[in-house]
């Protein structure tokens, strides 16, 4: 029966929460305690640069994307034709 | 049915003004939207149907509160009540077996941690944008729709919830089990493309 002082995670306390902390999700309080435990465990701060990695490789890849030509236009045009049918109504 | 209710004249206020908020964010809405329908022609579809939807109802978007949320908003339900039923496909992933940690296990288990200050680099340099394309693709819908505006767009848990009409709990339990699948699909890329064979030389190819 393991207790630690309930200013401390332990890894598996901070594990659990790993998605939360990449996510920007935890209460203040939570994240002081992952980023502490961080500080001072070699593992746990390696499994979340990982996963930070991973997410910003992931992030980055689906920026790159080809939106079609004229678009933005053939939006504009529909717009136009919504707006004549309204005044026209 | 009130589409074409001209009581309020000008309802939709100036058309410039909707298109002024609407261009800066249409790469997003049609990055985001190719996520979800898996297709260009569905994508660019969806976008304008979306933006029709947003133009009639944009005398419902308060000033000063964010666009961009308001517009995905309209494009998520968009997508639900249009393109929804037909794309139950064959060639999404099944729920079960997602370990966690499943890229850095892997890459572990192939000594790259050890030969390497930046394993997820060396993995996420080596895939293409289409193989995570690929990858979002084949997630189950209800965690791809959620992936797509997490991952192309950064919005909370709290706004995507919003979006999708789901409470925060099962966008944090989709999300996170979405990442899991999604390392488990790239991993599986890599595989076919040959680059898990050449993670395991990376260090030994020459000093």
């Amino acid at each position: 029966m393991s207790i630690h002082p309930p200013d401390r995670f332990t890894c598996e306390e901070v594990f659990a929460r790993l998605d939360d902390y990449l996510d920007r999700e935890l209460t203040p309080d939570e994240l002081h305690l992952v980023r502490a435990h961080m500080e001072t465990c070699a593992a746990c701060a390696a499994e979340y640069r990982f996963e930070q990695g991973v997410l910003q490789g992931v992030r980055q890849k689906l920026q790159r994307l080809a939106v079609p030509d004229g678009l933005m236009a053939r939006i504009t045009a529909r717009l136009a034709a919504e707006g004549g049918k309204d005044a026209a109504g | 049915m009130d589409d074409r209710n001209g009581g309020t004249a000008e309802v939709a206020a100036p058309a410039a003004t909707f298109e002024a908020l609407l261009e800066p964010v249409l790469d997003a809405a049609y990055g985001t939207a190719l996520r979800f329908t898996r297709n260009p022609a569905d994508a660019e579809d969806l976008v304008q149907e979306a933006a029709l939807l947003a133009f009639r109802g944009f005398h419902t978007f308060q000033a000063g509160s964010s666009f961009r949320a308001w517009f995905f908003r309209v494009l998520t339900n968009c997508y639900f009540s249009r393109y929804r039923k037909q794309k139950r496909q064959g060639t999404e992933l099944a729920l079960d077996d997602t370990p966690e940690l499943y890229l850095y296990c892997q890459t572990a288990a192939l000594g790259l941690h050890a030969r390497s200050e930046d394993p997820a680099a060396e993995v996420m340099g080596r895939l293409e944008t289409e193989h995570v394309e690929a990858a979002i693709a084949a997630l189950p819908e209800e965690h791809r729709v959620v992936a797509s505006l997490y991952f192309m767009q950064d919005f909370s848990y709290q706004e995507i919830a919003e979006m999708v009409g789901v409470p925060v709990g099962t966008v944090r339990s989709r999300l996170h089990r979405g990442r899991r699948m999604l390392q488990q699909a790239l991993w599986a890329v890599a595989a076919d493309r040959g680059i898990v064979a050449a993670l395991a030389a990376v260090g030994s190819e020459g000093a």
